[in-house]
C-alpha cells in the first residue's frame, strides 16, 4: 500500500546557500527520499550534513534572500508540488497537514503570549472553530500530551514551564489539526535524559494513536532505535544509507554508517580505543580491539581529596530578604593518579558547580580539597597560583573556551610564561609545537586564529594548553558534549592515550552515561547538589543502588534492542 | 597517521590565516557605501587638521568682500536687498532675540552681561586686524559661498567651524569613551561593592537629561573648546559605560575568560589583555555614534551662545548668525554649513551601521 | 508589589542625594563666587559681605549643603536672582505652555514613527524600505537648528502659513495657532531617528524562533508581524518611551526659545544666561525627581507588557 502513492516524495533536492563573500554552498547535493503515510522514518546525521536543511525545505522556511532550491528538485506531499506551491496554499497546509515541532522550545514558543493562547491559534486558524471551544480543545489536548494540571497551565506563560513541559506544549499545538506528516527536528537534544525518554515515548504513542507519518530528526543513532521504521543517514548533503530499521543496523552497508554504529561508547562494551571514522574508510576491515577494564585498586595513590564540598549562591529578594540557593551540598570523593572519577548528573545536580569549585573559579562555601596532602581552598591566591597549573579545566564549548582574538601560539605560549615554563619565547615555542603535535594537529597551526578550526580540532587546543603547564589533574567539564559521535570519539581517545602516558587525573564531569561509563573508573552520581551514589564504574552500572541511578540507567536510548544480537 | 594526513590535507587546503580584525576589515571593503564613507570621514579629518594646522581657513577672521556678497554660482539671483547697513542687521537680530525673550520679565542690562567683556575684546580684536590688514582695498567679488555680513569668507568660516566641530566631537567622544570605557570595566568585571559604587554614580548622571545637565555645567564654567569638550565628556560617558558594563559582565562569564583565570592570569591582563580586545568593536561603532552626537550638541549649544567662545567659530556660532541674515534673504552660509555638517554626519552615520555589518562578531 | 515600589523609592534616596551633590559641587565649588554676579557692577565690600551672608555663602561647605538640601526637601529654593519671584512660582506658571507643546508632540511622534517603521519591517529589503532608511538617514544628518531656522522663515516670515511667534493665556489659542508649527518641525526632526529605531526593534525580532513556529503554523506574515512580532517589539518602545518622558518636562528647548513660548525650556536657557543659579538648580531637581519616578513607572509598565519580568 505504501508503493501507491507515498504521503511525501522529496526528489533530487538540491539547496545553495549564498555565503556572504559571494560563494555558493551545497547544503543539499540532490536528495530523494518517500515517507509513507502512518510510518516513521529517522533522518540521522551529524553537524553540517544537511537534516536540518531538508526539514526547513519541505517546510519551505527556508529565508529566500541567500538560500536557492535548484531547479529540477520536487517536494510532492500527496501528489502536490510544495515548491511550486503559491503562498496562501502553503499556509494552509502548515500547521494543518504538516506540523512541526524544534529543538529549543523554550525560544520556539512567543515569550509574551500564554501557552493556551498559542494553541488556540492554530485552532481557530485551521478549523474554524469559536474560541471558547478551541480553548476546551487546547485543554484536552494538553491533557493528551500528558500536562498536569491542564485547565491551569493552559494559562500559564512559557516561562512558567521546564523543558520538558514547554516540549510537549510544541507537541500538543503541533498535533492541534492531526497533521498527517509530522517534522520532528531535534526534539529532544536541549532535554535532560530522562525527560528525552518521555518525550520519545510520547512522540510514539501520539504516532500509533493519531496514525500520522513523523520525520525525526537527531543526530544520535541511539534514539532512532526506539521508534523509527526506516533511517535515512545523512552526510556532507547526501543520503550514504536509506533502509528499514533493522537492516541499517544489522547489516549497514555504507562505511560511515557502520562507523556511526561502532563509535559511540556503549554499556555492554569498554574498548581499549573507541572506532572512529577513518578506522572504515580504509580498504582493511575493522578489527575490535581488547576490552579494557577500569576501577580504583585498593592501593592507589590519591591525588585530590575531597571533603564536605559546598556552596552557596546567595541572590536578594524582596525589602530586605535573601535568597540562598545550595548548588552543591556536603560532597567528598577521592580521586587517584591516573585514574579518572566521573560526575554524572541532569542539569542542575551541581555537577560543573563541583568543578568551577575546586578551580576556585568559585569560591566554596564549606569543605576542603586536600592536593597532595594541601588544602587548596584555604590557600592565599598567591600560594594558590602555584598549585594552579596543577589542577587545569576544559570547557564544554570549543567556540567560546578559546580567545577569538589570540593566535593558537598566544594561546599556548601565556600560560608558559605566567608559570614561568621554558627559558625564553623560542623554548615555549618549541615545547607549544610539539604539543599541538601532540594532540594531532600540524605545526603550522601556530599562526592561525581559532575561528578556523572545528569544534574537534579547538577541543584539541584547548587540551594543548592545559598540557603546557604539565598538570597532574585534569578537569573535563563536558568536554566532549558539544562534539559531533566521530569527532566525540577522537577526542576521547586523545584523552586516554595521554592518560596512559603522562598518568593525568580525570575529573570527568557528564550528563552522558555511556561516555562515562567508557572513560570512568569511579562513577559519582549527583542530583539536586548532593551525591546519591558512589562506586566503581562497573559496580555502579552492573549493579545500581539508588532508585535515581536506575531511573538514568533506564532512560539511556538503547539504540537498536537487537543491535548485533 | 591517517589522522594526520588527512589534517595536514585540509591544512594545506585552507588559505593563509586571517584575526577577525583582518576579516572584517575584507568585510568592510566589501561594502562600497561603506568604504565611500569611510573616505569621506577620512577627507573630513583631514580638512580638520589643516584647519589646525592653519593651512586652511587660517583668514576666516578676515573682511575680503562686500558684506553678504553671495556665492559665485549664485550672483544673479541675490536678493534685492542687499544693501543693508550693518546696523540694520544688528536691529533685525536685536528684534529677533527679544522677540524670543518676549516672556522673560526683565533682561539684564548690557553692563550686567558677564559675556560683554568678552565680546568687546573680541570685537576690538577683529577691529584691529581689519584695521591692519590692507586687504579691505582688495575686496573680492566673487567667492565660492559667498561673504557674511561682516564680509568674511563663508568658505574660510566653514573650513575653520569643521576644524571646531570635528575637534570637540572627536576629543568629547574620545574623552568620554575613555571614562566609560574604564569605569563599566571596573564595574561589569569586579561587580559587587565596585558595581554597587560606579551604578550609583551612573544613575546620579542619568537621572538628569543629558541637555539641562549640559546648561548647568556650562552655567559655571568659562566658555572656550576646552570648557566644551570637558562638559560634553562628563555629560555623555553614560551611554558607553552602560554598553561596557554589559559587555564585561558578560564576557567574564564566557569559558576563554574562566580558562584564563584557570591559567592564573591577573586580573588586569583577563580585564585589558583578554576581554577588551573582544569588545573594541563595539567601543568603534559606540565612538562613531558617539562622535555624530556631540558635533550635533555642539552646534546647538554654540548657537545657544554657550559653546565655543566668541573668538572662535564653529557650525554652531554660524548657523546663530543664520536667523538674522535668513530674514533678509542671505542663505548661504546656513547653507554652507548644512551642506559641511549633513555631509559630515551621513557618512559618519554610513560608516557607522558598515562597521557594525562588518565586525559583527555573530558572523564567526 | 507594593514591597517593590517601596524598596524602589527607598533607592532613589542615594540617587537624589548624588544629584544634590553633584549641583553642590558645580555650583558651590567650580561655579566660584556668585555673589560677584549678584552684585553687578556697583559692587562694594560692604554690600558683597551683605549679599554672602544673605546667601549662606559666608557659613563652611557643609553647612552650605545643609541649607541647600534642607531647600531639596522642602521644595522651596528662594527667589529667582534675576526677576525676584519665588522659584516655585516661576516655575509653576511655566510647566503648562512646555506640556502643551510637548505632550501631543510625543504622542503623534510615537504613534507615527511605530506605524511607519511597522510597515517599512514589513517590506524589508524592498525599495521603499531602501528609501525610507536612507531618508531617514540623510534627515537625522541635518542639525535641527536648521529644520527649525529654515522652517520659521520659510513657512511663518515667507508664506505666512503660520505665526512666526507668540504665545496667549488660552488653550485653544495656543493649540490652534502657536502649536502647530512648532510641533510639525518638532516631528520632523524626532520621526527619523525614531523610524530607524524602532525598525530595528522590528526587524530583530522578526529573527526569533518563535516567528519560525508562528510560520510553521501556517500563519499569515502580516498576522505574525501585528500579534507575534508587535507585542515583543512594543518592550524595547516603551523603554525609549519612557525615557524621553522627563523631556516633557524640560520641554523643547530650541522650539520653545525660537517660537517664544514661555516654557520650562525657555525658563533654562533664560536662568544660564544670567546665571540664575536656584533657577537651574530647581529645575535640575524636578527633573531629576521625575525621571526616577518616570523610571520606576516604566519597570510596572514592563510588567504589564512582558510577562516574564518580575519585579522583585
Amino acid at each position: 500500500m505504501t508503493q501507491a502513492t507515498p504521503l511525501l516524495s522529496v526528489r533530487d533536492l538540491r539547496v545553495n546557500f549564498r555565503l556572504e563573500n559571494g560563494e555558493h554552498f551545497q547544503a543539499l547535493k540532490g536528495i530523494s527520499f518517500d515517507i509513507a503515510a502512518n510510518c516513521t522514518v529517522a533522518l540521522v546525521g551529524e553537524s553540517g550534513s544537511g537534516k536540518s536543511v531538508t526539514a526547513m525545505a519541505i517546510m519551505r522556511l527556508l529565508p529566500d534572500h541567500h538560500t536557492a532550491i535548484a531547479p529540477g528538485s520536487d517536494i510532492l506531499f500527496e501528489g502536490r508540488n510544495l515548491l511550486a506551491a503559491d503562498r496562501r496554499s502553503l499556509r494552509a497546509l502548515r500547521g494543518r497537514e504538516i506540523a512541526m515541532i524544534f529543538q529549543d522550545p523554550m525560544s520556539s514558543l512567543n515569550p509574551v503570549f500564554t501557552v493556551g493562547d498559542q494553541i488556540i491559534e492554530t485552532l481557530m486558524l485551521h478549523t474554524g472553530m469559536r474560541r471558547k471551544a478551541a480553548r476546551q480543545r487546547a485543554i484536552a489536548l494538553l491533557q493528551e500530551v500528558g500536562l498536569p494540571e491542564p485547565g491551569r497551565k493552559v494559562d500559564a506563560y512559557p516561562h512558567q514551564l521546564s523543558g520538558g513541559q514547554q516540549q510537549r506544549v510544541m507537541i500538543a499545538m503541533a498535533i492541534a489539526c492531526e497533521p498527517k506528516l509530522l517534522i520532528a527536528d531535534e526534539p529532544t537534544t536541549a532535554l535532560d535524559v530522562t525527560i528525552q525518554q518521555q518525550i520519545l515515548q510520547l512522540l510514539a504513542q501520539l504516532q500509533k494513536k493519531h496514525g500520522m507519518a513523523v520525520l525525526f530528526i537527531t543526530h544520535d543513532l541511539g534514539l532512532v532505535g526506539e521508534f523509527a521504521d526506516e533511517v535515512i543517514v545523512m552526510r556532507h548533503g547526501e543520503i550514504r544509507e536509506h533502509g528499514p530499521l533493522q537492516q541499517v543496523f544489522s547489516q549497514p552497508q555504507d562505511a560511515y554508517t557502520k562507523a556511526l554504529l561502532n563509535c559511540r561508547p556503549r554499556l555492554d562494551s569498554r574498548p581499549a580505543r573507541l572506532a572512529v571514522i577513518d578506522d572504515f574508510l580504509q580498504d582493511r576491515p575493522y578489527q575490535v580491539p581488547p576490552q579494557r577494564t577500569r576501577g580504583y585498586a585498593p592501593g592507589d595513590d590519591i591525588v585530590l581529596d575531597v571533603q564536605g564540598l559546598c556552596k552557596s549562591f546567595e541572590s536578594r529578594e524582596g525589602l530586605f530578604g535573601k535568597h540562598v540557593f545550595h548548588a552543591v551540598k556536603d560532597v567528598s570523593f577521592q580521586l587517584a593518579r591516573g585514574k579518572t572519577l566521573g560526575i554524572v548528573g541532569e542539569s542542575g545536580s551541581g555537577k560543573t558547580t563541583v568543578g568551577l569549585t575546586l578551580m576556585r573559579l568559585h569560591q566554596a562555601s564549606a569543605g576542603r580539597a586536600l592536593f597532595n596532602g594541601q588544602d587548596i581552598l584555604a590557600m592565599s591566591p598567591r600560594e594558590f597560583h602555584a598549585c594552579k597549573r596543577r589542577i587545569q579545566i576544559i570547557f564544554q564549548n570549543p567556540y567560546a573556551s578559546l580567545n577569538p582574538r589570540f593566535t593558537v601560539e598566544e594561546i599556548l605560549l601565556e600560560p608558559m610564561a605566567l608559570h614561568g615554563i621554558g627559558h625564553d619565547h623560542a623554548e615555549r615555542k618549541q615545547l607549544a609545537a610539539a604539543l599541538l603535535e601532540r594532540v594531532g594537529l600540524p605545526r603550522r597551526a601556530l599562526q592561525k586564529y581559532p575561528h578556523e578550526f572545528s569544534g574537534g580540532q579547538r577541543q584539541r587546543i584547548a587540551i594543548a594548553r592545559c598540557l603546557t603547564m604539565k598538570p597532574n589533574v585534569l578537569i573535563c567539564d563536558e568536554s566532549v558534549s558539544a562534539l559531533d559521535v566521530s569527532v566525540q570519539a577522537q577526542v576521547l581517545n586523545l584523552l586516554q592515550d595521554l592518560q596512559d602516558e603522562c598518568g593525568l587525573s580525570y575529573l570527568f564531569i557528564s550528563h552522558d552515561l555511556s561516555v562515562v561509563k567508557h572513560i570512568s573508573d569511579q562513577v559519582m552520581v549527583m542530583q539536586q547538589g548532593q551525591v546519591v551514589e558512589q562506586a566503581n564504574a562497573d559496580t555502579l552500572y552492573a549493579n545500581p543502588q539508588h532508585p535515581y541511578t536506575r531511573q538514568l540507567l533506564s532512560a539511556i536510548p538503547q539504540g537498536w534492542p537487537h543491535q548485533e544480537g | 597517521m591517517t589522522k594526520q594526513t588527512t589534517l595536514l590535507a585540509a591544512d594545506a587546503a585552507c588559505p593563509a590565516s586571517r584575526s577577525l580584525w583582518q576579516l572584517g576589515w575584507q568585510r568592510l571593503r566589501r561594502d562600497r557605501l561603506g568604504l565611500a564613507a569611510l573616505w569621506v570621514v577620512a577627507a573630513f579629518v583631514l580638512l580638520a587638521l589643516a584647519g589646525w594646522l592653519g593651512l586652511a581657513g587660517s583668514h576666516w577672521r578676515d573682511e575680503v568682500a562686500k558684506p553678504n556678497t553671495p556665492p559665485a554660482l549664485f550672483k544673479h539671483y541675490a536678493p534685492a536687498t542687499v544693501e543693508l547697513t550693518a546696523a540694520d542687521i544688528d536691529a533685525a537680530q536685536q528684534h529677533h532675540t527679544s522677540a524670543a525673550d518676549a516672556s522673560a520679565a526683565t533682561g539684564m542690562s548690557a553692563e550686567d552681561d558677564p559675556l560683554a567683556a568678552d565680546m568687546a575684546a573680541a570685537q576690538a580684536t577683529a577691529a584691529q586686524s581689519a584695521a591692519a590688514s590692507p586687504a579691505v582695498a582688495t575686496h573680492a567679488d566673487s567667492l565660492v559661498c559667498g561673504s557674511d555680513s561682516r564680509g568674511r569668507d563663508v568658505l574660510q568660516k566653514v573650513i575653520q567651524g569643521t576644524a571646531t566641530s570635528l575637534l570637540v566631537g572627536l576629543s568629547g567622544a574620545l574623552l568620554a569613551m575613555l571614562i566609560g570605557t574604564l569605569l563599566g570595566a571596573l564595574s561589569g568585571y569586579f561587580g559587587r561593592r565596585v558595581d554597587d559604587l560606579l551604578m550609583w554614580f551612573y544613575s546620579v548622571f542619568t537621572s538628569v537629561p543629558d541637555m539641562l545637565l549640559l546648561l548647568a555645567f556650562s552655567a559655571v564654567m568659562s566658555r572656550g573648546i576646552d570648557t566644551v569638550i570637558m562638559v560634553m565628556a562628563l555629560t555623555s560617558w553614560t551611554g558607553t559605560y552602560r554598553l561596557m558594563r554589559a559587555e564585561f559582565m558578560k564576557h567574564k562569564g564566557r569559558e576563554y575568560v574562566q580558562a584564563a583565570d584557570a591559567i592564573g592570569a591577573s586580573h588586569r591582563s583577563r580585564m585589558f589583555r583578554h576581554i577588551l580586545p573582544n569588545v573594541t568593536h563595539l567601543l568603534l561603532v559606540q565612538f562613531s555614534i558617539l562622535t555624530v552626537a556631540l558635533i550635533k550638541y555642539e552646534a546647538i549649544l554654540s548657537f545657544l551662545g554657550f559653546g565655543v567662545g566668541v573668538t572662535q567659530t564653529s557650525w554652531g556660532a554660524m548657523l546663530a548668525e543664520a536667523p538674522a541674515e535668513l530674514l533678509q534673504g542671505y542663505w548661504w552660509q546656513m547653507a554652507a554649513v548644512t551642506l559641511f555638517m549633513s555631509l559630515l554626519v551621513t557618512a559618519f552615520s554610513m560608516l557607522t551601521d558598515s562597521l557594525r555589518d562588518a565586525l559583527d562578531p555573530k558572523v564567526k | 508589589m507594593f514591597a517593590y515600589i517601596l524598596r524602589r523609592l527607598w533607592q532613589m534616596v542615594p540617587t537624589l542625594f548624588g544629584v544634590m551633590l553633584l549641583l553642590f559641587i558645580l555650583f558651590h565649588w567650580v561655579g566660584g563666587d556668585p555673589s560677584y554676579i549678584l552684585a553687578g557692577k556697583s559692587f562694594s565690600a560692604e554690600t558683597l559681605a551683605n549679599i554672602r551672608h544673605q546667601l549662606g555663602l559666608d557659613q563652611s561647605l557643609p553647612a552650605q549643603f545643609l541649607i541647600f538640601a534642607r531647600q531639596v526637601l522642602t521644595l522651596d529654593f528662594g527667589i529667582s536672582w534675576s526677576t525676584q519671584q519665588p522659584v516655585a512660582e516661576i516655575l509653576a506658571s511655566r510647566i503648562g505652555p512646555s506640556l502643551t507643546l510637548a505632550l501631543p508632540m510625543l504622542l503623534v511622534s510615537l504613534l507615527l514613527s511605530v506605524i511607519i517603521a511597522a510597515i517599512v519591517a514589513y517590506v524589508r529589503g524592498s525599495l521603499t524600505d531602501r528609501i525610507v532608511t536612507l531618508i531617514c538617514t540623510l534627515a537625522m544628518s541635518v542639525s535641527a537648528l536648521v529644520y527649525i531656522i529654515a522652517g520659521q522663515y520659510w513657512l511663518a516670515h515667507k508664506l505666512g502659513w503660520f505665526p512666526i511667534l507668540g504665545w496667549s493665556d488660552s488653550l485653544a489659542t495656543n493649540l490652534w495657532r502657536y502649536i502647530p508649527l512648532p510641533l510639525l518641525l518638532g516631528l520632523v526632526v524626532s520621526l527619523a531617528p525614531d523610524i530607524r529605531f524602532y525598525r530595528s526593534c522590528f526587524i530583530e525580532e522578526m529573527g526569533h524562533d518563535y516567528v519560525r513556529t508562528a510560520r510553521a503554523k501556517g500563519l499569515s506574515e502580516r498576522a505574525i508581524m501585528l500579534k507575534h512580532v508587535m507585542r515583543n517589539a512594543l518592550i524595547p518602545v516603551v523603554t525609549s518611551l519612557m525615557m524621553s518622558l522627563p523631556y516633557l518636562f524640560l520641554g523643547a528647548l530650541l522650539l520653545e526659545r525660537f517660537f517664544g513660548i514661555p516654557g520650562m525650556g525657555n525658563e533654562v536657557l533664560n536662568a544660564v544666561d544670567r546665571s540664575d543659579f536656584p533657577v537651574i538648580k530647581a529645575i535640575t531637581i524636578y527633573v531629576a525627581l521625575a525621571t526616577m519616578l518616570f523610571n520606576l513607572l516604566a519597570d510596572i509598565v514592563y510588567k504589564l507588557i512582558d510577562p516574564r519580568v518580575q519585579l522583585k
